[in-house]
């Protein structure tokens, strides 16, 4: 669909102008990138150790201040990059009003995943 | 041509470890509106007596006819043109069909024109060799822009978006009696940059400026800014960066590198687009 608009070469090009940001956005999602590596290590590393535990002995684990730390911060950083990452795909291919609820319904669903996943480390850790 | 192992494309003579397909795997025409699909063209014979002759398939569009875009083919007498593929063009023009239409001027790869995709790839027809193209070879327009005619693309927009860096020399300083000087190593920095040729065979085999070409500035407009940035006599970096940084003007570049791959001059947008994010962090931090 192409909407013909009688306008000059560079009042097209310009459109609404530079946003001047831009950069939060693309240092935070390498910022988060790095700080995953060793939560992400550490995830890997703990399931593979764990392939034998019984639900028990995982929870009693998972209890332990470190690994509580460590599943927050994984969670924390997990989630918080994804949003970013998305972001970035949803607005490359998605060019209509479909945008702007794309962007809303991803934000909601990181931050919903990254709630369920800290209240029930919580809740494990704290014996709720 | 040096063959690397390297995951990050630093000029468009590295040939690649893995060679890609020629073409994604989907069939022609997938998805194309119906006035737009690529039919089948004629065939132009070569003429008799033409000892070595080579296929050219050369794309055709008349935007005011009510023909959708063929495919020709043309058979090439190898022997009675030049070694580039320009020179087939213009023994095309000559001698079988005079409306086969395209732009060139220097024949040197200086000027420009004379960008269009050969073989899948961007390139100047003037500057690659008829020898090292496919049998048959293709040819068609640089892609994603609006066609005027033939392999003449409409570059209205990628100029604007090059006008809109301001490609020129900013002071405030009052201009000196004298020429403006220059320290030999700050003039090196300007070496792979100053030699874009505004081809546009980069922009036009940019992916994120498929999809948004229209907000993102694409690999050329923003080697050229990069260009004036990095220039120790110009007094406009503040301003400069403050026009490039936008989620769409710069931050659309994902360093897919299809633009260094493509570079009929060897330059690398992709290391200028991350030299002006880099400058951002210097300013941010
Ligand atoms: S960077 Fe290379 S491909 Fe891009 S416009 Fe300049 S010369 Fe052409
Ligand atoms: S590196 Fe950036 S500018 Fe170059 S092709 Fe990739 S997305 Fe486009
Ligand atoms: S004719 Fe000038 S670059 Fe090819």
């Amino acid at each position: 669909m192409t909407r013909y608009r009688i306008q000059t070469p560079l009042g097209r090009a310009v459109g609404l102008g530079s946003a001047k940001s831009g950069f939060g956005h693309w240092w935070t999602e390498r910022i988060t990138a790095i700080a995953l590596v060793l939560p992400a290590i550490w995830f890997a590393a703990s399931l593979i150790a764990h392939t034998g535990t019984d639900y028990e002995t995982f929870i009693h684990w998972l209890a332990k201040p470190i690994n509580t730390v460590m599943m927050v911060l994984l969670l924390v950083t997990l989630f918080w990059h994804a949003a970013l990452g998305l972001q970035v795909v949803i607005e490359d291919y998605v060019h209509s009003v479909a945008k702007i609820w794309a962007l809303i319904v991803m934000r909601f669903a990181c931050f919903a995943l990254a709630a369920v996943g800290i209240i029930a480390t919580l809740r494990i850790a704290l014996g709720a | 041509m040096p063959r690397t192992n390297a995951f990050i494309v630093r000029a468009s003579d590295q040939v690649p470890k893995h060679p890609l397909l020629k073409r994604f795997p989907v069939p022609r025409n997938f998805g194309v509106t119906p006035g737009s699909r690529i039919e089948r063209g004629r065939t132009w014979a070569a003429p008799a007596g033409a000892v070595r002759t080579k296929a050219f398939e050369i794309y055709r569009y008349d935007p005011d006819g009510d023909d959708n875009p063929r495919l020709d083919t043309f058979e090439v007498d190898l022997d009675a043109c030049g070694p580039m593929v320009l020179d087939v063009l213009i023994w095309i023009k000559n001698n079988v069909d005079p409306t086969l239409t395209f732009r060139r001027s220097c024949r040197e790869g200086i000027c420009g024109s004379c960008a269009m995709n050969i073989d899948g790839t961007n390139w100047l027809a003037c500057t690659r060799y008829i020898e090292e193209t496919g049998a048959p070879a293709q040819i068609y327009p640089l892609a994603n822009m609006r066609i005027i005619k033939d392999l003449v693309p409409d570059l209205t927009h990628v100029l604007a978006q090059y006008e809109m860096i301001e490609p020129w020399l900013q002071t405030t300083t009052p201009a000196p009696d004298r020429e403006r000087l220059q320290a030999p190593e700050d003039r090196a920095k300007l070496d792979g940059y100053y030699e874009c040729i505004l081809c546009f065979c980069c922009t036009s085999g940019c992916p994120s400026h498929w999809w948004n070409g229209d907000r993102f500035l694409g690999p050329a407009a923003l080697l050229q800014a990069w260009r004036w940035l990095t220039d120790s006599r110009d007094e406009a970096a503040g301003e400069r960066l403050d026009l490039l940084e936008d989620p769409f003007r710069l931050y659309r570049c994902h360093t897919i590198l299809n633009c260094t791959r493509t570079c009929p001059k060897g330059l690398n947008p992709g290391k200028a687009i991350a030299e002006i994010k880099k400058m951002i962090v210097d300013r941010q931090s």
